[in-house]
């Protein structure tokens, strides 16, 4: 989504000169067209490569909050920020901080938050459970006792066992799947739009799995 | 030329005109006004059309989902207008597309400027419009759609066949509606225009336009017309009356007149005619006293008897300038050419022929060429060469001139002496008859003859005036 930005930048300022071609202006011109290659390519964070997953993934957590409405008694809402949480091992490392500085919803301030547990968690709007934790992946939901918290992961199956978006791998495109079923029952609003382009929308709770 | 239409093909062609171009103003107007509200209305409901599409891409683009945004672009075809649609990512790949034909290309897409949400460009055949997608307040994509324009031409089209349609019926109506403007306006003018070529033409005054039924200008126009005729006709009638009257009192009063002098003339002549005999007697008879009886008479009889002689033959001279005086009045006057510069000359001859002694210089102009009476005009000039011959007698060496001069714009033949002139003062005394201003002792004479010059130029209708002072000579000018 962001890939490439620094290439067309470099471009498009000699072709923004050249329309102006004076003589006496042609020099510096010429400067400008000089300063623009050598810097162009320095004046914005190179990220010549596709973005990494992780680095995708951050940023769909910050978009899937975009598309959600938490119930004004959650224990969230009472927060002044917006904290996007990750539950064990952060597979994100910097990015998702880098990705949600200075951005707002519903007019708080989005942070990034690491949580040791599932009870830490409860005040969080987004909780993105590592892998790490797959092997206690019961206790977690469990420990989060349906408060309106939206749950992500990339947990194999996990919006079949009671967690509400989790990412899938589909011909190296990351999509997701929703269980629609968890988030109502945590009393979250998940937006027509999100449900649009999820891969797979489950509506039953699917007890004993 | 316009200029040279009758009245009522002005008319028509001026409504024709002022219809015309009032309608394809009118027309224009209205097109122009339609398509500007067409355009704004076709740019609305892109700007929704594009704006429901962004809405509804949001999460495709969020979520990186172009076949999402493919179906929800797809929904466009509901509007077959729409040529293409597309959506881009921010930094200006494409994201998903939607074509309606086959070889649809990507349009070229006018930027937006910063501060813009939207912006469209419209060119010959189709209107492009781009909007930012934004989401929660933050920019997120770009849609656009590319539109053509058939609606707005077959819009157009439509109008210009109504427009074309509404003239050429309004043109008609006008053609077929000229009648009553040229019944009301054509018609009524042309009628008094012909009115007033036969007034004109033929003096005809009894003629009359048709009066019109209403009140507008045209009919005061008709109507005064036919007063100022009917006055016109009085005024004539009234003059022609008192002309004839005026003619046959002036007839009456010639016939009185003509009758009048008939007599006078006659008295006149008779009175001269009967006074001869007498006066033959008177010198008969004294002149056979003088011869039978002068040794019975003492030298002063004779002398008394001498003197009746004289006084006798000269009553005798002024009767027969009496006689012709009247004779120059009552002639027939026989109007022909001729050479009064020869008329000059012979007379010039004949004086000098018959005074051999004098030494008098002619100079006379040739070739002066007059119309009027032979005989008359002859007997004027004799009498004005020979008042001239007379009055140079006294001067040793003597000069008379005949000619044509310049006068006040008139051309008057004169006859000029250098003989012994006359005092300015009486020159009004000059021509009347028996009315001298020397003695007959001075220059013999009875004083008829300048009387006769003049009515001989007054019948001719000219004029005659005198110039000179004592002893400077005179000159004598007429026109003829």
């Amino acid at each position: 989504m962001r890939k490439d930005s620094t290439t067309s930048r470099s471009q498009s300022t000699p072709q923004r000169g050249a329309p102006g071609g004076n003589q006496c202006l042609l020099p510096r011109v010429i400067a400008l067209v000089a300063v623009g290659a050598i810097f162009g390519p320095l004046g914005l964070p190179a990220q010549k490569s596709k973005p990494r997953e992780f680095e995708v993934k951050a940023t769909y957590l910050y978009n899937f909050a975009r598309f959600v409405e938490w119930p004004t008694t959650a224990a969230a809402a009472k927060n002044d920020s917006f904290p996007i949480c990750v539950l064990g091992q952060d597979p994100f490392g910097p990015a998702l901080d880098t990705i949600v500085a200075g951005e707002t919803i519903g007019g708080k301030a989005v942070l990034a938050k690491r949580v040791l547990k599932p009870q830490g968690a409860v005040s969080c709007r987004v909780l993105y459970i590592s892998s790490s934790e797959e092997t206690r992946l019961r206790e977690v939901l469990a420990g989060l006792d349906k408060a309106a918290v939206l749950t992500v992961s990339d947990i194999p199956q996990f919006s079949q066992r009671g967690g509400m978006i989790q990412f899938v791998q589909e011909s190296n495109k990351i999509r997701f799947e929703v269980n629609l079923a968890s988030a109502e029952d945590a009393g979250l609003t998940l937006s027509s739009e999100l449900l649009k382009v999820a891969v797979l929308v489950r509506k039953n709770s699917q007890p004993g799995d | 030329m316009f200029r040279d239409y009758s009245i009522s093909k002005k008319l028509t062609w001026m409504n024709m005109l002022v219809s015309g171009a009032a309608l394809l103003l009118a027309c224009g107007a209205f097109i122009a006004y339609d398509v500007i509200s067409i355009r704004d209305g076709m740019v609305y409901n892109l700007s929704m059309q594009a704006q429901i599409v962004g809405f509804n891409s949001t999460s495709a683009l969020l979520f990186n989902d172009p076949h999402s945004a493919e179906n929800t672009l797809s929904g466009l075809k509901a509007w077959p207008n729409i040529v293409s649609a597309g959506i881009n990512t921010l930094d200006g790949r494409a994201f998903a597309t939607y074509q309606r034909g086959q070889s649809s290309q990507t349009p070229a897409m006018p930027p937006i400027l910063a501060g813009q949400v939207e912006t469209y460009r419209f060119n010959r055949s189709e209107v492009v419009l781009v909007r930012r997608i934004v989401f929660q307040d933050k920019p997120t994509g770009i849609v656009y759609i590319q539109s053509d324009l058939e609606g707005l031409k077959v819009r157009v089209a439509q109008y210009l066949g109504v427009a074309a349609a509404v003239l050429v019926s309004s043109l008609l109506a006008v053609v077929l509606i000229s009648p009553v403007f040229r019944r009301a306006i054509g018609e009524p003018i042309v009628h008094l225009a012909g009115i007033a070529r036969i007034v004109s033409r033929d003096k005809d005054y009894s003629v009359r336009a048709k009066p019109i039924g209403n009140r507008d200008e045209l009919s005061v126009l008709v109507d005064d017309f036919n007063g100022m005729l009917s006055q016109i006709q009085e005024r004539d009638t009234a003059l022609q009356q008192a002309h004839d009257e005026l003619e046959q009192r002036v007839e009456e009063r010639t016939k009185e007149l003509a009758t009048t002098n008939k007599e006078l003339e006659a008295f006149s002549y008779s009175v001269s005619h009967d006074l001869r005999a007498p006066l033959r007697s008177i010198d008969g008879f004294s002149q056979a006293l003088l011869e039978d009886y002068s040794d019975k008479l003492d030298s002063a009889g004779r002398d008394h008897l001498e003197r009746v002689r004289r006084a006798a033959q000269r009553m005798s001279v002024l009767i027969d300038d009496m006689l012709n005086l009247s004779r120059v009045t009552r002639s027939v006057m026989r109007r022909e050419k001729l050479d009064l510069s020869a008329v000059a000359k012979s007379i010039a001859a004949d004086l000098q022929e018959a005074e051999p002694g004098r030494r008098v210089e002619f100079v006379i102009e040739s070739d002066l060429m007059a119309v009027g009476d032979s005989q008359l005009l002859r007997a004027a000039m004799e009498n004005l060469l020979r008042n001239s011959w007379k009055y140079t007698s006294a001067h040793p060496c003597a000069r008379i001139e005949f000619g044509k001069s310049q006068q006040n714009g008139k051309h008057p033949f004169f006859v000029r002496d250098d003989g012994a002139g006359f005092d300015p003062r009486y020159s009004d005394r000059l021509f009347g008859a028996f009315q001298r201003l020397h003695t007959a002792t001075e220059f013999p004479g009875t004083g008829v003859g300048l009387a006769t010059v003049q009515r001989i130029i007054h019948r001719h209708g000219g004029e005659i005036w005198a110039e000179g002072a004592v002893e400077k000579g005179a000159t004598f000018y007429f026109t003829l």
